[in-house]
């Protein structure tokens, strides 16, 4: 028998630093889908324009990386059993990464590269250092690895790939250097943060959480372990080949183990959740099964556009990004919170108090059924955006925006209900 | 007289507030002693990492320090062997759909 004394959520750093995160992300969210709704005649056509620029730092900075920020921050130290390395650069972090990402977001905006987005780049790199010194210090700690903890070292790795060659960008914006399409290495930078960063972070951590809350036993993790070394090399195959103006057939071959890496993925995933115990999903669960499915179409829109040379068919690009930031990673994001604020809260709050009046069970933290709304909210926009992208009609990219700005004013109000509770 | 039948209903209180179901019939609880004034109760989790891990025992040994006469209590938390969904009562099994 193995005693333990560890106890696992005394590695947490405090709420506050996490909930602060969160907080800001979800504020993001809302400012989001608002200022996309206000700008919609804008955003058709060719997606390299100053307002959709902006539009997607708000959504990779302001929304999908903060919450990650806070989430590993809670996660980390829970998954990995260790404890964070400095909560004080946590917190040094959130105010410098703020500024560098209004600053950022701003700078798109108004298209300033010379006083706003190469300065702020220059400060978002600074809080990505901060916060890569954070985890590496938090990870030599670590006794025991696990298959989670090799994708978010990874995770982190790519995070400051993407931050350089952020940085690299607007440096050309300013000063052209670049002797390749900037469109191609931009594409470069958002290929490398959506699938080396974020997927990264969503997968490792999806390992253990869809376990822990379905209650999922005796499954292989084959596919997990082939999935990281497969998109790891074909991170680095297509960060290599892309490099170069003639990206020749290399190219497609990278972008196809990609693909096979993100299935091979979802795979796993299908099979904890095959191998559930807990047969009836929560409104957290289904909006986070909704998001796989997303996670799988827009990898399939991503693999025929590059492989196919489709990218200057109109919206294309608009409709894959929008499969990847609302469809897979906000749904995803919105679905998990549900699960782990509340989580956060009722441990803050009930956890001392447990045993000796009565407490909520963590399914009544928040209202299901505005969670619900939030779900249906969400699907009939995507499916409305889609249609109007893919036939040209404005009023339905309108009312695609207003479904998606209720959603996010109901996520709030959900939120803010869990924080009430 | 503190017996063991009276701890196990107590922990019947203990919720897994994730879940919803108590640790007893969840199968979380391996072994009860009692020695002397001490409860020493075995006792696992669903999985190791569980973020509920202190409230989850923290609230088991509170409620058993409820029995008269209060008795020291001790959680031997371990992770052999590993829980498996085959351990929870037919209840939740049915309950769960499992």
């Amino acid at each position: 028998m193995i005693n333990t004394n560890s106890i696992a959520s005394s590695y947490s750093p405090p709420i506050k630093i996490v909930i602060k995160y969160m907080g800001t992300a979800v504020l993001a969210f809302v400012l989001l889908t608002f200022l996309q709704l206000l700008e919609y005649e804008t955003i058709t056509g060719h997606h390299f324009q100053p307002k959709i620029l902006a539009l997607t730092h708000i959504a990779t900075l302001g929304w999908i990386t903060m919450i990650i920020f806070g989430a590993l921050f809670q996660l980390v130290p829970v998954v990995l059993e260790v404890k964070l390395f400095s909560e004080v650069l946590a917190e040094i972090q959130y105010w410098i990464y703020l500024i560098g990402a209004a600053g950022l977001v701003y700078g798109f905006w108004v298209f300033d590269s010379k006083n706003f987005i190469m300065p702020s780049a220059i400060v978002l790199n600074a809080a990505m250092l901060i916060f890569a010194f954070n985890m590496i210090m938090t990870f030599i700690r670590v006794k025991k690895w696990n298959i989670t903890g090799y994708y978010l070292a990874a995770a982190v790795f790519y995070l400051i790939v993407t931050a350089v060659a952020g940085l690299l960008l607007s440096i050309n914006l300013y000063t052209p250097y670049i002797k390749i399409n900037h469109l191609q290495y931009l594409n470069l930078h958002a290929h490398i943060a959506f699938v080396g960063w974020v997927s990264f972070v969503v997968m490792g951590v999806t390992y253990k959480l869809i376990p822990m809350f379905t209650l999922s036993h005796k499954y292989s993790t084959k596919s997990a372990l082939g999935a990281f070394v497969l998109i790891n090399t074909g991170l680095l195959g297509i960060s290599t080949a892309m490099h170069y103006e003639n990206t020749t057939i290399f190219f497609y071959f990278f972008v196809i183990l990609i693909a096979v890496g993100i299935f091979l993925f979802l795979y796993q995933v299908y099979m904890i959740f095959k191998n559930r115990v807990r047969r009836k999903l929560d409104v957290g669960l289904e909006l986070s099964v909704a998001a796989f499915i997303f996670f799988g179409i827009s990898t399939l829109t991503g693999l025929i556009t590059g492989v196919g040379n489709l990218s200057d068919v109109r919206n294309l690009s608009l409709i894959y990004g929008y499969l990847i930031v609302f469809g897979y990673l906000s749904m995803l994001i919105i679905g998990q919170l549900h699960k782990i604020l509340p989580f956060l809260r009722w441990y803050h709050k009930y956890s001392s108090k447990a045993g000796k009046e009565n407490v909520p069970m963590l399914k009544d933290m928040y209202s299901e059924k505005v969670g619900y709304s939030i779900l249906y909210l969400m699907l009939s926009g995507m499916a409305v955006l889609t249609i109007s992208f893919i036939l040209d009609i404005q009023i339905g990219v309108l009312i695609a925006f207003i479904l998606f700005f209720t959603a996010s004013i109901l996520f709030m109000i959900n939120m803010i209900t869990v924080l009430r509770r | 007289m503190v017996t063991e039948e009276l701890v196990r209903q107590k922990l019947k209180s203990v919720i897994d507030p994730e879940v919803g179901f108590n640790i007893v019939d969840m199968g979380l609880v391996y072994g009860i002693d009692i020695k002397d004034k001490k409860v020493i109760i075995t006792m696992t989790l669903t999985t190791p990492g569980c973020p509920m891990h202190d409230s989850i025992t923290e609230w088991a040994e509170r409620v058993v320090k409820q029995l008269d006469p209060v008795m020291d209590v001790k959680i031997n938390l371990v992770w052999e062997p590993q829980w498996t969904p085959d351990m929870m009562s037919n209840e939740i099994k049915e309950l769960l759909g499992y």
